[in-house]
């Protein structure tokens, strides 16, 4: 079997996953357990999208948030209907208090301005290795964070914007989800990601070799950005009114941990990491509230949330740092198990 | 005049801030290659440890409350490098460095469990906030001592790097660690040193940072330390006195904008800076005092 009808046959048999547990909550879940499944999928396509950057390259990225907001923004000042926007956006630059476009214009021009933005930012990032670009991706998001914070005419500040159409549900999401993990997937596979993977694992040797590891980067970034900024507009149109917390570090650890604990190497890493990690937070969730378990109320403890995700980045770094898959992919072990036993 | 000497001095203590954190950064990274992103809980662990101190035994010296902070920062750091850093010292810098940033959130959000989301009110002595008058300008003790302390912690510190064995298999640490265990140096006693070193420093900057503040709270270590870390890019990173530079070409550029920017724009004066720090990236990727890296020297 050639390679791309392997990793083709990998990504979708990956991608029934997400599309199961849509599929399953729809037919017996309740609207919250609907709720949280959207979520879920929501984050999953930020963590595949991640992890076609950080992943491949090796080079953790903490800024990918970034571009969920900038498409996020971009598709709601668009599509929120003029008569709201006189309310709470009256003076906003580029006549967007005069145009109401409808939701799939606004959400591609959302997403092609963000990865324009990606391409950009892209340029910088390309070229730093490691350290250095890690800590440039953190620097991004507090620059973008802050202009979201103070461009008070267009995204009405630290105040959350509403008014946004709310057009995405379920069948949308995990039909979006499983285009990504399959792109993710061809991606890895194909030579840009074999050679972006080798670069990745030494940067001189791949470089030797004729990579152009920079340019590769670079694809990389760009993919990563759009496939995050597709993740920023299914938001938007999935809660209709966003605020600037909703992109920034609540955000980055959950998905940081979804892909660490998972496995950033591969895309079953990333799906693997998403489902584990939303269980285990959905239930830090449910303590953090204050429950009663078997007639013993809980106190409310803040922070709970967070202090789990911590956890699991230290603990999956110290045990197991290549996370629960580790280098390959699900049918990749599978195959390799089958051929073991062939002898 | 006196507007222009307020703001050197200004840039000089933002400077002098931002490199006394990004030289600890510095010093950790060259001998153990980790980028240390708890280091900010440093600055918070010291916070909250003269915020309790004050509020459980209300000592009237501030000459008591102050090492008692700079000492729980050192401790911290030296504990999160025994419980954390340990198991991933040889690891690729990638799992040290997202180790580190797991050790941050948890203890964000130990803070946040224990104490509270919502900052506490640290009273800071008088004198720090006192204006000196000095000719036709006066000026703030706080700004001063900050410089002078900036400036007396990096001499002692050059003086330990140069002139004690310890300061010397750092140094060598930082080209090859492996060489330095086989000269017969203890690689705990090197890297213990340079946590301790490192939180030394940030306790001293949690001072400042706190006194300018007057409180504390979860989150108050990450931008600090952000800012310590782009002035560690900026002057090339791993290099000492690439991160002394880089912390000063910060703190001026910030003084810069601040002065320059326009009141309506002002929110945005971080934005301007990094953009700035980007653009000098793309010219410069290693930093100023950054080497491009050869093969099979650390780094990358």
């Amino acid at each position: 079997m050639n390679t791309l009808l392997r990793s083709l046959v990998g990504g979708i048999g990956l991608a029934l996953i997400p599309v199961l547990i849509g599929v399953f909550v729809m037919l017996i879940g309740e609207t919250a357990q609907v709720r949280t499944v959207n979520f879920f999928l929501i984050n999953l396509i930020i963590v595949l999208g991640l992890q076609v950057s950080m992943g491949n390259s090796n080079i953790a990225n903490l800024g990918h948030v970034t571009f969920m907001g900038i498409a996020a923004y971009g598709a709601a000042v668009l599509s929120i209907p003029i008569t709201i926007k006189a309310t709470i956006l009256p003076d906003a630059p580029f006549g967007v208090s005069e145009v109401q476009l409808g939701v799939v214009q606004a959400a591609l021009i959302g997403i092609a301005v963000s990865t324009c933005f990606a391409f950009l930012t892209g340029l910088v990032l390309s070229r730093q290795s490691g350290i250095a670009a890690t800590i440039i991706t953190l620097a991004l998001i507090v620059v973008v964070h802050t202009v979201f914070i103070n461009w008070n005419e267009l995204t009405r500040g630290a105040r959350a914007l509403y008014g946004i159409p709310i057009k995405t549900n379920i069948v949308w999401l995990m039909a979006v989800a499983a285009i990504a993990v399959v792109i993710a997937r061809l991606f890895r596979d194909s030579t840009l990601g074999v050679q972006l993977r080798a670069s990745g694992e030494d940067f001189l040797a791949a470089a030797a070799m004729g990579v152009n590891v920079t340019r590769l980067r670079l694809v990389a970034w760009v993919l990563s950005g759009a496939i995050i900024s597709v993740a920023g507009v299914m938001y938007t149109f999935l809660i209709g009114s966003i605020s600037p917390k909703s992109f920034y570090f609540e955000t980055v650890f959950l998905t940081l941990a979804m892909l660490i604990l998972g496995g950033m190497r591969s895309v079953s890493g990333a799906v693997i990491g998403a489902v584990v990690v939303t269980i285990g937070f959905e239930f830090m969730r449910y303590l953090e509230s204050a429950p009663e378990i078997v007639g013993f109320q809980l106190p409310q403890i803040f922070g709970l949330t967070g202090f789990f995700l911590g956890t699991i980045i230290v603990l999956s770094m110290a045990l197991r740092p290549d996370g629960i898959v580790g280098n390959d992919e699900l049918d990749e072990m599978l195959q390799n198990r089958v051929r073991d036993r062939q002898g | 005049m006196e507007y222009f000497l307020q703001q050197a001095l200004n840039a000089l203590s933002t400077g002098g801030e931002y490199a006394l954190l990004a030289l600890g950064l510095a010093i950790v990274f060259s001998v153990m290659g980790l980028v240390n992103f708890a280091h900010g809980e440093t600055i918070t662990i010291g916070g909250y440890t003269m915020y309790a101190l004050f509020i459980f035994a209300a000592p009237t010296n501030a000459w008591v409350l102050l090492p008692i902070g700079i000492l729980a920062a050192v401790a911290a750091s030296l504990t999160f490098e025994r419980v954390a850093f340990r198991p991933v010292r040889n690891a690729p810098a990638t799992t040290g460095l997202l180790t580190a940033f797991g050790v941050s959130i948890i203890i964000k959000n130990f803070f946040v469990t224990v104490v509270a989301t919502r900052p506490k009110a640290v009273p800071t002595p008088d004198w720090l906030n006192t204006q000196i008058p000095l000719g036709p300008v006066s000026i703030q003790t706080l700004q001063v001592l900050e410089a002078v302390v900036t400036f007396g912690a990096l001499i002692i510190l050059l003086a330990v790097l140069r002139g004690t064995t310890l300061g010397l298999s750092m140094r060598a640490a930082a080209k090859d660690f492996n060489t330095v265990r086989l000269m017969g140096i203890r690689a705990n006693q090197v890297v213990a040193a340079a946590f301790f070193i490192s939180g030394l420093l940030a306790g001293l900057a949690a001072i400042f940072i706190i006194a300018r503040r007057g409180s504390v709270d979860p989150f108050m270590g990450f931008i600090p330390v952000l800012k310590a870390f782009v002035a560690a890019v900026i002057g090339g990173f791993g290099s000492l006195p690439g991160a002394v530079i880089g912390g000063f070409v910060l703190g001026i550029t910030e003084v810069v904008f601040q002065v320059i920017l326009p009141d309506k724009i002002a929110g945005y004066r971080d934005a301007f800076v990094f953009t700035l720090v980007g653009m000098l990236l793309i010219m410069r990727p290693q930093g100023i005092y950054g080497q491009k890296l050869e093969l099979g020297e650390k780094g990358g």
